[in-house]
């Protein structure tokens, strides 16, 4: 029993990353531009689509599958960016439903490329780990470590580089962030471009841990926001928190109530805390 | 515009005797029925301010509870439609109290009803027992309406042709009623600025929470309906992208306008089928469209169209 929970404590922790990872651009996305960039999760369906086609089709190494799946779209979230989410800055319910526009958009065109036929690569690197009586798979280990590396480094280059300060900046006080000379324009697009590239790496990366398909985006987006609400709109860190405590509390509700309703446990938590605390767990701070 | 309404009405009315194929008449009776759906979806979104993606949930718990109490249990299918009514007018007090109370900000409710709406989804989705899962419920009988003639069973797409076109009717009405009433003014004033409506002494949890159960109401309404046209009834009726597509057909018609809704429903219900499309571009086309709208026509059809009329 108490090897089960620590191993689905250590499953929460390693899905709560990656559910992290695209919260963390929710957070930056939102404490810039004033959306909730639920388009977020189709950018995550593209970078694993992107990542499937450049390692199985054209038989790139994975690592730099990944990277130029990254790349690809970063490059679709400059062109939407650019196109689109540039004309809803601080129009939150416009802001909302373009991005869901955009979801149905990106879907259909990868649903009609590739078909619904799960794509899978899953046998990127075989092979497990034994500690204890528990088999950890080497590739989540690899993917977990990846994204706790990338987080804490978007948390040191916003607290220590330029740029990440005039982020904060801009975040506290936007006309006086102007007024210190930040080019704040420049400032939203990197940041609306970043996310979504945050958001392509979890794809990449998850393509290397379950089967794709077209649809995958949408739970975790949903399961993204929940994380950014939960920790608190607008910390970094809390971003990983929060997607760590969504993680291991469905994982863990799942060994004691029906496995079928996983998705509820986050849900009805995130219910709770909004009630109780609405600035989320971490409180206000970026 | 009241001529142009009744017009139009007069129009759909006198249509059955020349439209000849049934197609032609399925879109138009699931288009009465999305119609009907987006009206009442606007009293909450357009006409309160408030992004409720609870509304499909609404239509699907009422579609399953007739369903069930129908094909299950042999219950009649009028007595069945107030119990459904009754079940989400609960569900929508209950979801709308925790949410105003709290006094949540647009875009929390949103998420809020998102994730009571997907806790439903989830129950009807894993209650085998009593919903059938993932593989929904057949329903083969049809409801029938005693006349003084003997009982007329809708069965013919004539039939329910007329049936949801009085459905919409009943909609609309209702919510013109609320609209013209006090209770249109307080929301009016809470969409506007809803702390200046608390001071000027509206109560604004009530009447958020009044029109958040009438909507949802009415969107049971048309649930309970829907399943027995259809034919079936399965936990996609509750899902996100339904209630997404009610949003598109509101901001396309033209949020805050009573018919603007139907003018958009009916567009986007007739639209895939007058142009030949995969399932696939017909997602895409409903995303399009929804972007197109936000950014270059903010007001909707009706916008358009009042605001020409101004500057002339």
């Amino acid at each position: 029993m108490l090897q089960l929970i620590l191993g689905q404590l250590l499953n929460g922790i390693i899905v709560g990353s990656l559910y992290g990872i695209i919260a963390l651009g929710v957070t930056l996305t939102f404490g810039l531009t004033g959306i909730v960039n639920f388009a977020l999760g189709a950018f995550m369906m593209l970078g694993a689509y992107g990542t499937w086609y450049l390692y199985d089709v054209a038989h790139l190494p994975y690592p730099l599958a990944v990277v130029g799946a990254v790349l690809g779209v970063s490059a679709v979230g400059y062109v939407s960016d650019m196109l689109l989410f540039r004309f809803t800055r601080g129009n939150l319910v416009n802001g909302l439903l373009v991005s869901i526009g955009l979801i149905s958009v990106f879907e259909a065109l990868v649903l009609s490329a590739f078909t619904t036929t799960p794509k899978d690569l899953t046998y990127v690197l075989p092979g497990a780990f034994q500690v204890a009586g528990m088999f950890l798979p080497k590739i989540k280990l690899v993917v977990c470590a990846v994204f706790l590396v990338i987080i804490f480094g978007t948390y040191l280059a916003l607290t220590r580089t330029w740029l990440g300060r005039a982020a904060f900046a801009y975040a506290q006080n936007p006309e006086a962030a102007t007024l210190m000379g930040i080019r704040t324009e420049r400032l939203q697009t990197i940041v609306v471009v970043y996310s979504t590239a945050l958001a392509g790496l979890g794809g990449g990366l998850y393509a290397s841990m379950y089967s794709i398909e077209p649809t995958i985006g949408t739970a975790y987006i949903l399961k993204a926001v929940e994380a950014a609400i939960l920790a608190g709109v607008g910390s970094v860190i809390g971003a990983l928190g929060g997607g760590i405590i969504l993680g291991v509390s469905e994982n863990i509700g799942s060994v004691f109530f029906p496995s079928a309703f996983r998705d509820a446990y986050g849900l009805v938590f995130l219910i709770g805390i909004l009630l109780v605390r609405p600035s989320g767990l971490f409180g206000d701070r970026l | 515009m009241r001529f142009a309404i009744l017009g139009g009405l007069l129009v759909a009315l006198v249509a059955p005797w020349f439209i000849t194929s049934d197609s032609v008449l399925a879109i138009a009776i699931y288009g009465f029925m999305s119609a009907a759906l987006a009206v009442s979806f606007n009293l909450i979104f357009g006409f309160t301010g408030q992004l409720s993606m609870f509304h499909a949930a609404s239509f699907g718990v009422s579609a399953y509870v007739v369903t069930i109490l129908v094909t299950s249990y042999g219950w009649n299918f009028w007595l069945a439609i107030p119990c459904a009514l009754l079940l989400v007018v609960v569900l929508a007090l209950f979801v709308g109290t925790i949410c105003f109370r709290f006094k949540l900000k647009e875009f929390y409710f949103a998420v809020v009803t998102m994730a009571f709406s997907e806790v439903l989804r989830l129950i009807t989705l894993n209650w085998n027992s009593v919903t059938n899962g993932s593989l929904g419920i057949t329903v083969v009988d049809k409801p029938s309406l005693w006349t003084p003639w003997g009982s007329l069973t809708f069965s013919s797409g004539i039939s329910w042709y007329y049936v949801t076109l009085v459905l919409l009717v009943v909609v609309y009405i209702v919510c013109q009623r609320v609209l013209a009433s006090w209770i249109g003014q307080c929301l009016a004033a809470i969409r506007l600025n809803d702390l200046l409506g608390e001071t000027l002494g509206i109560d604004v949890f009530k009447y958020k929470l009044i029109s958040f159960a009438i909507g949802s109401a009415l969107a049971g309404l048309v649930g309970a309906f829907y399943g027995f046209y259809a034919g079936f009834v399965e936990p996609h009726y509750l899902s996100i992208p339904l209630g997404l597509d009610i949003v598109a057909m509101v901001l396309l018609g033209g949020v805050n306008s009573l018919i603007g809704p139907v003018i958009g429903a009916l567009m986007l219900t007739a639209l895939p089928h007058v142009i030949e499309l995969s399932a696939e571009f017909r997602i895409a086309l409903y995303g399009a469209i929804l972007i197109f709208v936000i950014l270059v026509m903010p007001k909707g059809i009706m916008g358009l169209i009042t605001s020409r009329k101004n500057a002339a």
